[in-house]
């Protein structure tokens, strides 16, 4: 029997939606048999189950996709090497003609059980629109190897991607991207300049203080209100790493000018932050 | 659009009265007194998701309180909304000074993230349950209410009525260091009825829906109509199927009982067959122990074998020395639960503060992780972190869609 013949007949074994729509009925020892038959297939295995998913709107996968992310889920038990098998497998079917929302899927799983051994495959998507986001969420949850793949591709970005590698740099707290990050802090689009600001506190950037505090300065709105949160974050951060001089900044000013009676609770913040100091 | 005119708030009388105290005239109706209620005493709300839960939870918030909805918020509002009192952005209703009190009862994949905003921006909340999506959520809510000392409350009471006394006291006390207690809850945990469908079909967006927005922090998957309206239990992406939703009630109390406001279960195992994707589905039943050997069962009766590892066990006095039995029953019973009204007013902690509703919430987390990776999972209750299982500690915190963050 040919390996796509093999497949589909453990595919066929995956359970099949009820009346409502519900996997209901799981035999869960079939599946597991099932499950172990496709992964001893190997790589081909993986590819083949790729190769049967289709986009959301012609439906009819339902049985591959739920049998590519157990295996992706059970990836994470298994010894090392065969981690790194499956997800160098499921890394070797993106690109190409592939639908994107079929690519989206495959990048999800390797969210679930990829390592640093597909960091590059994953960082050639952050400039794609559709899959950048995708790509982008499963670099962060891998970590290793990530931060390289996002300093490369802010170079590069425009628009929604450069938002969500900007994001990105300032969850992983990549202090070398600092400099590249403030230079985004007065991008047009406010919703990326605020993503800039609390990247670069998170950073915990020293050199970002009076950016930050200049940016905090703005008429009461939501971006004052994120604008000060970051302030609040960057002193943290940089007295979480002993330093005393620039929290006391960001504490001053904003003691002194969180004076109207809805801004009191930051006034006795930065108050009572100043006293401990 | 211009925004709304200034009204008194609470937070600017206090601070008017304070600057104009040399005035010796002053409205009744501005001081208070028989059948008048003084603005220091009354408070500007909004509530932010407007669906199934909307009302109930506004409700919860405005009891004990002289409250004025000021602002109505959903996603659905699209071509409706007027930015006065009926909105689409959440962020814009946060923005508005006159606004004192958010009630949240959208989805819980927004729950953590407009509680921080509405922190950050000097709001008191009062959030439905369950209280987030996932653990990390939780802490960082607890962080950002404990920066910005505002007021939160979870919307679930059941432990305002302080069940088991006794037990609570013997927990607290510590002098029980190895408890053989077993607390199963069996049924009511709506597994099949917060199950996803995975037949549904991709629909256009309703014109009055903002599906980007409605996604928010949750990956942009495209729009299937049973991910919104209350079926979005069922998916992953929103919730965590009946157990999320129906978890918080049963157990917000139960840890209460047994003094675990404070930490977690360290082992949690699950009888559960391969999980969906996108969809919540069956599963058996799910063990939680905590360090000091008290178990939490989770016990669904609606797929697999029922939970038989253990028998139901309580606390009791016996359990201790007859010199620590003197002890426990010497002690006054701890201080009542502070209600979200009086603790608005008085600026004090809720019996459903941030962290005890975290702990909560995290109990819920901890089961489906347990049930979707399909082994056996140990939590450091510390760190928040699972030991030993990269895989499965990416559920813990799982990266959000920019621009939305922790």
């Amino acid at each position: 029997m040919a390996i796509n013949e093999k497949l589909k007949v453990q595919v066929d074994k995956m359970p099949a939606p009820d009346g409502r729509g519900l996997l209901s009925g799981i035999d869960e020892k079939a599946v597991d048999a099932a499950l172990a038959a496709i992964a001893a297939l190997g790589r081909e295995g993986v590819v083949g189950l790729v190769e049967m998913l289709v986009e959301p709107q012609k439906g009819g996968d339902v049985k591959a996709r739920y049998a590519l992310h157990a295996l992706a889920t059970e990836a994470g038990a298994k010894p090392e090497a065969e981690r790194k098998a499956f997800a160098t497998a499921l890394a070797s079917t993106l690109g190409g003609d592939r639908p994107k929302s079929v690519q989206g899927f495959v990048v999800r799983q390797l969210q679930v059980a990829g390592g640093e051994e597909v960091a590059t495959s994953l960082g050639k998507l952050l400039l794609d629109d559709d899959l950048c986001e995708y790509a982008a969420q499963a670099l962060l949850a891998i970590g290793k190897g990530a931060a390289a793949q996002f300093r490369t591709a802010l170079g590069s970005t425009k628009g929604g991607t450069k938002l969500t590698v900007v994001q990105a740099l300032g969850v992983l707290r990549d202090a070398s991207s600092a400099a590249a990050v403030g230079k985004v802090a007065a991008d047009k689009d406010r919703d990326t300049r605020l993503v800039a600001l609390w990247s670069l506190a998170n950073i915990g950037d020293p050199a970002s203080v009076d950016l930050l505090i200049n940016a905090s300065n703005v008429k009461p709105t939501h971006e004052r209100t994120k604008a000060t949160q970051a302030c609040l974050l960057l002193a943290e951060r940089l007295l979480a790493a002993g330093r005393k001089k620039e929290p006391t900044r960001i504490y001053r000013h904003l003691r002194d000018t969180r004076t109207d009676a809805s801004e009191h609770y930051v006034r006795d913040i930065a108050g009572q932050a100043l006293a401990k100091i | 659009m211009s925004e709304p005119k200034l009204k008194t708030t609470r937070r600017r009388f206090l601070q008017g009265t304070a600057a104009a105290a040399t005035f010796s005239i002053v409205p009744r109706h501005v001081l208070g007194g028989p059948g008048q209620t003084p603005p220091s005493e009354t408070f500007g709300a909004a509530l932010i998701g407007c669906g199934g839960r909307g009302n109930g939870t506004f409700g919860q918030l405005s009891r004990g309180l002289n409250v004025k909805q000021l602002a109505r918020c959903d996603v659905k509002f699209v071509g409706r909304a007027d930015n006065k009192k009926v909105y689409t952005d959440f962020r814009r209703v946060l923005d508005r000074q006159d606004i004192d009190l958010i009630a949240i009862a959208t989805p819980p994949h927004w729950h953590a993230l407009i509680s921080i905003a509405a922190a950050e921006a000097g709001k008191d909340v009062l959030c439905e349950k369950p209280m987030t999506r996932f653990i990390a959520e939780g802490r960082a809510v607890v962080e950002a209410f404990n920066r910005y000392n505002r007021v939160f409350q979870i919307g679930t009471f059941g432990r305002f009525g302080r069940p088991h006394m006794e037990t609570h006291k013997i927990m607290a006390s510590g002098l029980l260091t190895d408890c053989q207690a077993v607390h199963i809850k069996r049924g009511g945990l709506k597994v099949k009825q917060w199950s996803g469908s995975v037949t549904e079909r991709v629909e256009r967006v309703p014109k009055n829906l903002d599906w980007d927005m409605y996604c928010g922090p949750a990956p942009l998957k495209p729009y299937v109509r049973r991910r919104t309206g209350g079926t979005h239990r069922g998916y992953w992406d929103y919730e965590g199927g009946g157990l999320s939703d129906m978890g918080q009630h049963h157990f917000d109390p139960v840890q209460w009982t047994f003094a675990k406001d404070n930490t977690s279960p360290v082992e949690i195992e699950a009888h559960a067959p391969p999980a969906h994707p996108e969809c919540c589905g069956m599963w058996g039943w799910v063990e939680l122990k905590y360090a000091d050997g008290l178990t939490f069962v989770m016990d669904s009766g609606e797929w697999g074998q029922r939970y038989h590892r253990q028998q139901p066990r309580e606390v009791s006095l016996s359990d201790l020395s007859k010199a620590d039995q003197e002890k426990i029953k010497a002690l006054p019973d701890p201080d009542p639960l502070v209600s979200f009204g009086e603790a608005v007013k008085n600026r004090k902690q809720t019996g459903g503060h941030p962290e005890a509703a975290h702990r909560a919430s995290t109990l819920l987390h901890l089961a489906n992780v347990a049930i979707r990776v399909g082994r056996k999972i140990e939590y450091d209750p510390v760190k928040e972190q699972i030991v030993g299982d990269e895989e499965a500690n990416r559920l813990i915190n799982p990266p959000m869609r920019a621009p939305w963050h922790l």
